[in-house]
């Protein structure tokens, strides 16, 4: 990716060529392979530091699995991870303990990322103090009050368990946890799917002035189009393990080139009535059975470029157009 | 007569730190064939509504205190519980939001079906299981009759969603009440669930009540639209309505939030604060101290009415803040304000 922006590091992130394959194991009696589950299958990108990427795509596409593939909570099967030039996949378990200081992640469910029998307090002192161990008392006391009121929480609150929150007010604090540290690279996993409208934009708002001002590198995993458009620099749509389409976010959600980006697109719902009553769906067929099973023959880096910095794949896709059809109203 | 009609229904929860008035004189009315969207933040008592009427509440520490549930002119706040667990399920159905949680994860979607189906109808177990295998065909699970077998885990969130509907329409209800059952699902297959409902309710009629702080999903389903804040109804109307001519500053507030997928802006509009405590008693305006209007008026004095308008359109109005000005005008220093 080549970009004018010289003053932050180009190269802060960079994967190469990354596969993520989940052995099924063998039938019981006959031993054949099952066959092997490329959740990632030969992902190759780079990522500016401060920079924002969206990944995109429906579950299943491997999204998650690249998420945590590149935080190295399960190693690849191959290809090679380097944060700031330093090769992550390369590093023993235990230096990537150390390294994961720098890496936080925002999962998708506060129900099972923050521990019930923790309070908020707890929860946040403890990942401040991963960083800073000496911080303590009054100190500490207000680093958490900061946190709290950074993420729209009442301090006040603090010292209840994630259960008295709602669903929405648990993943501020998963939130504020994840920032508690002052991590260099933030994987927000679905950070926002859960949450009010209002709350939605005071997140996306903070997590953008976030990676201005702290210099804060993303990669944000949504499914919702117009938050990625909103909050990522760039937008990578993933299918089936693989990048279907990258550029930058706006090109992306104006001008997509592949059908299923297409498709996706015009599967969201716009807040506009008059708009909803015309709008017109691309529905996809469902693809061939067991297509994600099978080995396939790999085919090496299908993106092309068909404007500056708009990658498109060039595999064939499997999925043909239904026809288009307005919603039922 | 309308099918749901719901008078100043009031819930509360008692609890040790204080009352907690989580929904306070709702009104609604909903014909058959008609969908209503209840949009709120967390906390503005959607939810408390839904499952006020369905008598869900956990009582203690929750209380319906007042107010009349009409369901085809039968108060349902005055009917036995006998009587009421025979309406859940077959006149009234609710589909949660999270199909993980609300599906048993031990038992064989077949039994949890045939479970549903018999409790309400006379019926044996094969007779039943045909049942469920065509309910589940008739929300789009491929090769329903092996499908029918699986645990829920087998299924993913989109296929266990369709099941939570199918078995919420088994007994065709007259009332489908859906609290954000698409919250957790990806666009494409909210879409899918969408269609279902959507389609369901023209061959059959039925009445939908869709909870969701999804601003577009709301646009494309519903007929109606509520909007809560602090327990309260603040606005309500036509769908046009409140899309295209919201009165109440709320709302408002609301729809400058979305990011849009035309504009790209520096910084999105957010309402600053948060809702206040619903254990403390509001005086006035409870939007208040949050409203993007500049201040006119202190804070106290009557608490607003909700006032209905010619066309239906009721909304809540308060004189305390400037309505006159835009809310532009206020937009560039709220915006800093919430960035600190």
């Amino acid at each position: 990716m080549s970009d004018s922006d010289t003053a932050l590091r180009e190269d802060f992130l960079v994967l190469e060529n990354v596969e993520q394959h989940f052995d099924l194991g063998r039938a019981l009696l006959t031993r054949e392979s099952k066959g092997v589950v490329k959740a990632v299958d030969g992902i190759s990108l780079t990522i500016r530091e401060g920079e924002i990427l969206g990944i995109v795509g429906e579950s299943g596409c491997g999204k998650t699995t690249l998420s945590r593939t590149i935080m190295q909570l399960i190693r690849p099967t191959s290809g090679r991870i380097f944060l700031e030039g330093k090769e992550l996949s390369a590093l023993s378990d235990a230096d990537i303990r150390a390294e994961r200081i720098n890496f936080q992640m925002i999962f998708q469910d506060p129900y099972a990322s923050l521990n019930p029998r923790l309070t908020v307090f707890t929860t946040i002192s403890e990942a401040i103090r991963t960083r800073h161990p000496d911080v303590r008392g009054e100190a500490l006391r207000g680093r958490v009050i900061e946190l709290l009121r950074t993420v729209g929480l009442n301090p006040a609150q603090m010292n209840r368990y994630p259960h008295e929150f709602s669903g929405g007010q648990r993943q501020r604090v998963a939130i504020a946890r994840a920032l508690a540290p002052e991590p260099k690279l933030v994987i927000a996993d679905e950070p926002v799917s859960a949450l009010d409208v209002s709350i939605q934009s005071q997140i996306l708002n903070l997590l953008k002035r976030l990676s201005r001002e702290m210099g804060l590198t993303m990669i944000f995993v949504s499914h919702d189009l117009s938050v990625v458009r909103y909050i990522a620099d760039r937008i990578a749509v993933m299918y089936r393990g693989r990048i279907i389409e990258l550029g930058r976010a706006e090109t992306i959600v104006d001008d997509p080139r592949h059908i299923y980006t297409k498709a996706l697109m015009s599967a969201i719902p716009q807040p506009d009535p008059r708009a909803e009553r015309t709008r017109e769906r691309i529905l996809l067929e469902d693809e061939p059975p067991g297509a994600d099973k099978s080995p396939g023959k790999d085919v090496e880096d299908d993106l092309e470029e068909v404007t500056p910095g708009h990658l498109v794949s060039t595999r064939p896709f499997e999925r043909r157009v239904k026809e288009a059809e307005a919603p039922a109203q | 007569m309308p099918l749901l009609d719901v008078r100043n229904l009031t819930t509360s929860f008692h609890l040790r730190s204080g009352v907690v008035r989580a929904a306070q004189n709702i009104s609604l009315q909903l014909d058959r064939g008609e969908t209503l969207g209840i949009v709120g933040e967390s906390g503005s008592g959607k939810s408390v509504t839904c499952y006020s009427i369905m008598r869900l509440i956990p009582q203690p520490p929750g209380r319906i205190e007042s107010g009349e549930v009409l369901f085809d002119g039968q108060d349902l706040l005055q009917v036995s519980e006998a009587q009421m667990r025979d309406i859940r399920g077959t006149k009234i159905s609710m589909i949660f939001q999270d199909p993980m949680t609300s599906l048993n994860p031990y038992l064989r979607i077949s039994t949890q079906m045939i479970e549903a189906i018999r409790v309400h109808e006379k019926m044996d177990e094969k007779q039943a299981l045909s049942k469920a295998i065509t309910a589940l065909e008739e929300v789009g699970i491929p090769d329903a009759a092996s499908r029918v077998r699986s645990y829920p885990h087998e299924f993913s969130g989109g296929m266990r969603q369709r099941v939570m509907i199918a078995i919420a329409l088994i007994n065709d209800p007259d009332l489908l009440i859906a609290d954000e059952p698409t919250t957790a699902l990806d666009v494409t297959v909210q879409a899918q669930v969408l269609d279902i409902i959507k389609e369901r309710q023209q061959r059959l009629g039925t009445a939908v009540i869709l909870v969701t702080h999804d601003l577009g999903v709301v646009a494309g389903t519903c007929d109606k639209v509520q909007v809560m804040y602090a327990g309260q109804v603040v606005e309500s109307g036509a769908v046009d309505q409140i899309f295209y001519e919201p009165q109440h500053a709320y709302t408002q507030s609301l729809q400058k939030a979305i990011p849009s997928l035309g504009e790209k802006n520096e910084a999105l509009y957010t309402i600053t604060g948060t809702p206040p405590d619903l254990a403390k008693p509001i005086s006035g305006c409870a939007f208040y101290p949050r409203c993007p209007y500049p201040k006119i008026k202190g804070e106290e004095g009557d608490p607003p009415q909700l006032v209905e308008r010619a066309d239906g359109h009721c909304v809540r109005e308060c004189g305390h803040c400037d309505r006159s000005k835009p809310i532009e005008s206020v937009l560039a220093q709220e915006v800093t304000e919430a960035a600190e």
